[in-house]
């Protein structure tokens, strides 16, 4: 039992959302919808919260991998007929090669040439969807992509689909907190804190930094998968600049570098359409000035807050 | 049998030469120091031995292998450990977890291994831990944050991280700058009890007293050459080394 | 046409989009210099160049020389608001690096799509400020307008070398990009000198977007991509140099059109991030630059 009075405030507000959420699930209300793209949001969230929160690195281009898994399961599965979880994993294998290799290059870049870099990446990615029309259908995108299924089992009702994207986002956060409690989570937490120091102690600070950014690049890439399969069709805004703005602002607002922030803030922030709902054009308005107003006024997010 | 062997080394950053033909020898079990003014090259010394600077002429051999080449990370697996002159704590850990780093060199497994579990090793890795921090007298705030510390604290928490290594060498970078007397006198115990278990130390410092007082073999550097060298009574009573020390712009 | 001046014509009309690539980059410079931080909001002060331009003149009807003095007036006060509402207050908390450039980027977000709800997604383009015929030089046609961003970015150019050698002002700032601190210690008002740069950046950065708006179109999202070119620019000029970021610029612009014509019009933007990515692995202090990593 909480002994004062957060305590009981962490209480109940744990319990509120848990119920609210467990609520909306067996009414199988309109916002299912809207859960299922944040659990989708937590995976992304929580690779962003791995790479950054606790290896302390800097990537503007986790969109790419996000993409490569988006568009590897779609064309696998609605083109060449793949089952999903197969094109998934095949998808989740090419963004790790894709974020060896660059990662190789680019960590070791710092300061805004990191982030710059980083950038790129994710805006040629976004160059490359547009213009291969032949692969990946241009701006028209793709559509017909099957729901997930595992052998004869598909998800094709609301319930369904939020059940498996739900389970998909509690894996995300479990295996980050486990990587995190480990002898490779320590070595990223050393990386983090002072690079000299780590390698003093016997730790690959690049090698670390690689790992780690292949770790977060498979998070990115299944995330895409999920997302192709829940809406059944992609396009190239899907994983644009947008991706990388929600992200970072999910991550801010429930709180970098701890293990409940990317759930929190996907879910309150992935709420936030709904409520103001009607006007699209209006969401990344709000969701840039969320940012801004947390970056300077509560850096630590939510969970911050909730751990004070 | 000695241990470390510097080799002529020479380090030069454009013209300047921060470090010139510098040959000494640390046996094996010794509890050495290397003592100059400010500016003498002794960092530059140490950053060379540890492998975060190349050398541009000369070697560092190490239980009988040449270090030309390696990379810090290296350079530790081989069993040489430093410290820093600037703390550098992992601020996001708890203190029990920044030694429980150095037990990175000693423990196995990545990624899987971390899904996987290992809990055996995990609880090893804790027990260590914690009876490092006993030993350098942190233990009973294991589980704050660095930035609870002291100075004084922030260096025995650095030397507990290095000691989880179980390094053959450890080389600690001015462990007293910084700290007052009485936290001078128990790092000087801690080191001395440190050597009595057979742990071989070369330590850079500023601080004479503390040399003087624990050093047995003492290496004088002064502008980026060696001045003198010996046991430290013998130092000591060296007009060169006074005369760099006394005529330095702080004695 | 013998291929030779074809070459030499994609030259010129590359080296007409490089000089405005090159104001971009010199937009980010003076921020840079004056504070450290890459402001990622850079590409918003060209994109309200051109809209607000537009803006005024098609639905108020102003004269096009008042209307771009108008986007210029609002670009200035954008600039000056972003450092005073987002930078200077991150900059208190002393916020990390990535903390600063990602909160210009949550700026650039906000303009981009204030700009959409106020004026729409229709893309909008200006006449020619000039209005007479191309210039013919032997067999190469100049357009105007070219002919016109060519002249005003080298007196901007220019404008700049006078204001950064001969103005108090402009040598405090170049000694702040020497050593922020030091200038801080002889008494220079660095935070006053943050917002000049700010605003000074955001005026070139709107006249940058005023030029180009006649030879192709503008609209609420052409922001990030001019300000991607412009970082390239930047880059490839050392950053932190605002005239090796002029050279830069008209690099690009020549790059890129010569890709163009050798690999077709999609493959442009690949083609200059594939440019930034080689040179942020080979030589990230740029071709005459010795910025600091």
């Amino acid at each position: 039992m909480p002994s004062n009075i957060i305590g009981w405030a962490r209480l109940i507000a744990g319990v509120l959302g848990l119920s609210a959420v467990a609520y909306i699930a067996v009414t199988g209300n309109y916002l299912l919808t809207a859960l299922g793209f944040a659990a989708i949001y937590v995976v992304f969230v929580a690779a962003l919260n791995l790479f950054m929160g606790h290896a302390g690195q800097v990537s503007f281009g986790q969109n790419a991998f996000a993409a490569i898994g988006g568009y590897g399961s779609a064309i696998l599965t609605a083109n060449h007929g793949w089952p999903p979880m197969l094109a998934m994993l095949a998808s989740a294998l090419l963004a790790a090669l894709v974020a060896l290799v660059v990662g190789q290059a680019t960590l070791r870049l710092r300061g805004h040439y990191l982030a710059m870099g980083t950038l790129a990446l994710g805006l040629i990615s976004y160059e490359i969807a547009v213009q291969w029309e032949q692969v990946t259908g241009g701006y028209m995108g793709i559509s017909g992509i099957p729901p997930l299924s595992i052998g004869g089992f598909a998800a094709e009702t609301d319930r369904q689909v939020f059940l498996v994207l739900a389970l998909a986002a509690v894996l995300a956060c479990w295996s980050v907190w486990r990587l995190r409690r480990s002898r490779f989570g320590r070595a990223m937490g050393a990386v983090a804190g002072s690079e000299e120091a780590a390698a003093a102690l016997g730790v690959d600070v690049a090698r670390t930094k690689v790992i780690t950014f292949v770790a977060a690049a498979v998070y990115a890439s299944v995330a895409g998968s999920l997302m192709a399969h829940a809406v059944g069709y992609i396009s190239p805004e899907v994983f644009g600049l947008h991706m990388v703005v929600v992200g970072f602002t999910m991550l801010y607002v429930g709180g970098i570098g701890t293990t409940l922030g990317p759930l929190v803030g996907a879910f309150v922030i992935g709420m936030l359409p709904e409520v103001i709902r009607g006007f699209r054009d209006v969401q990344d308005l709000v969701y840039g000035v969320v940012l801004i107003l947390i970056l300077i006024r509560a850096p630590g997010g939510l969970a911050g807050a909730w751990r004070r | 049998m000695s241990l470390l062997q510097v080799e002529r080394l020479t380090r030069r950053f454009g013209g300047l030469i921060a470090l010139d033909d510098v040959s000494f020898s640390v046996p094996s079990g010794s509890l050495s120091a290397v003592i100059g003014p400010n500016g003498a090259g002794k960092t530059t010394l140490f950053n060379l031995i540890s492998g975060f600077i190349p050398p541009s002429e000369g070697c560092v051999r190490f239980d009988g292998h040449d270090f030309a080449g390696l990379k810090p990370h290296q350079v530790a697996a081989r069993g040489l450990v430093r410290t820093f002159q600037l703390v550098r704590p992992f601020p996001a850990m708890s203190i029990a977890e920044n030694v429980r780093v150095g037990t990175h060199l000693r423990t196995k497994g990545g990624v899987l291994a971390a899904l996987l579990g290992q809990p055996a090793q995990e609880r090893r890795v804790a027990d260590r831990a914690l009876q490092l921090l006993d030993r350098v007298g942190l233990a009973s705030v294991a589980d704050q944050a660095p930035s609870s510390l002291g100075y004084g604290q922030l260096r025995l928490l650095e030397i507990a991280r290095a000691l989880a290594t179980q390094p053959k060498l450890l080389l600690l970078d001015e462990p007293a700058a910084g700290l007052n007397h009485v936290e001078t006198d128990r790092l000087g115990l801690l080191l001395r009890a440190l050597h009595a278990d057979g742990l071989t130390i070369l330590l850079i410092e500023h601080d004479m007293r503390l040399v003087m007082d624990l050093a047995e073999y003492v290496v004088v550097l002064d502008f980026g050459r060696k001045i003198a060298e010996g046991p430290a009574d013998a130092v000591a009573r060296d007009p060169a080394v006074l005369d760099a020390y006394l005529g330095g712009a702080d004695a | 046409m013998p291929e030779a001046t074809l070459l030499l014509q994609f030259l010129v009309t590359g080296a007409g989009t490089g000089c405005v690539y090159g104001l971009v980059a010199i937009g980010f410079c003076v921020i840079y210099n004056a504070s450290g931080i890459v402001n990622f909001a850079q590409g918003s002060f060209v994109m309200l160049g051109g809209v607000v331009t537009y803006s005024l003149w098609h639905a108020l009807h102003l004269p096009l020389a008042v209307a771009a003095l108008g986007a210029i007036i609002v670009s200035v006060a954008l600039g000056v608001l972003t450092d005073l509402l987002v930078v200077r207050p991150l900059w208190h908390r002393r916020a990390t690096m990535f903390v600063m450039i990602l909160a210009t980027l949550a700026v650039q977000i906000v303009v981009e799509r204030l700009t959409l709800i106020v004026v729409g997604d229709a893309p909008m383009s200006l006449p020619p400020i000039l209005s007479r015929g191309p210039i013919h030089l032997g067999p190469i046609v100049l357009d105007t307008q070219v002919a016109f961003i060519f002249a005003v970015s080298l007196l901007l150019v220019a404008g700049l070398r006078l204001f950064f050698t001969r103005t108090a002002t402009g040598r405090a700032m170049r000694a702040c990009s020497i050593d922020r601190d030091a200038a801080a210690l002889l008494g220079i008002p660095v935070s006053r000198l943050v917002a000049v740069g700010f605003a000074l950046s955001a005026a070139i950065g709107a006249i940058a977007g005023i030029l180009v708006t006649p030879t192709q179109y503008t609209a609420y999202n052409l922001g990030v991509p001019f300000a991607i070119s412009g970082f390239i620019a930047a880059i490839l000029g050392g950053f932190g140099n605002p005239f090796g970021a002029f050279l830069g610029g008209l690099m690009l612009g020549i790059t890129q059109s010569l890709a163009t014509v050798a690999f077709g019009a999609g493959t442009r933007n690949v083609f200059s991030l594939a440019v930034l990515l080689i040179f942020l692995l080979l030589r990230p202090q740029g071709l005459l630059g010795t910025a600091k990593t």
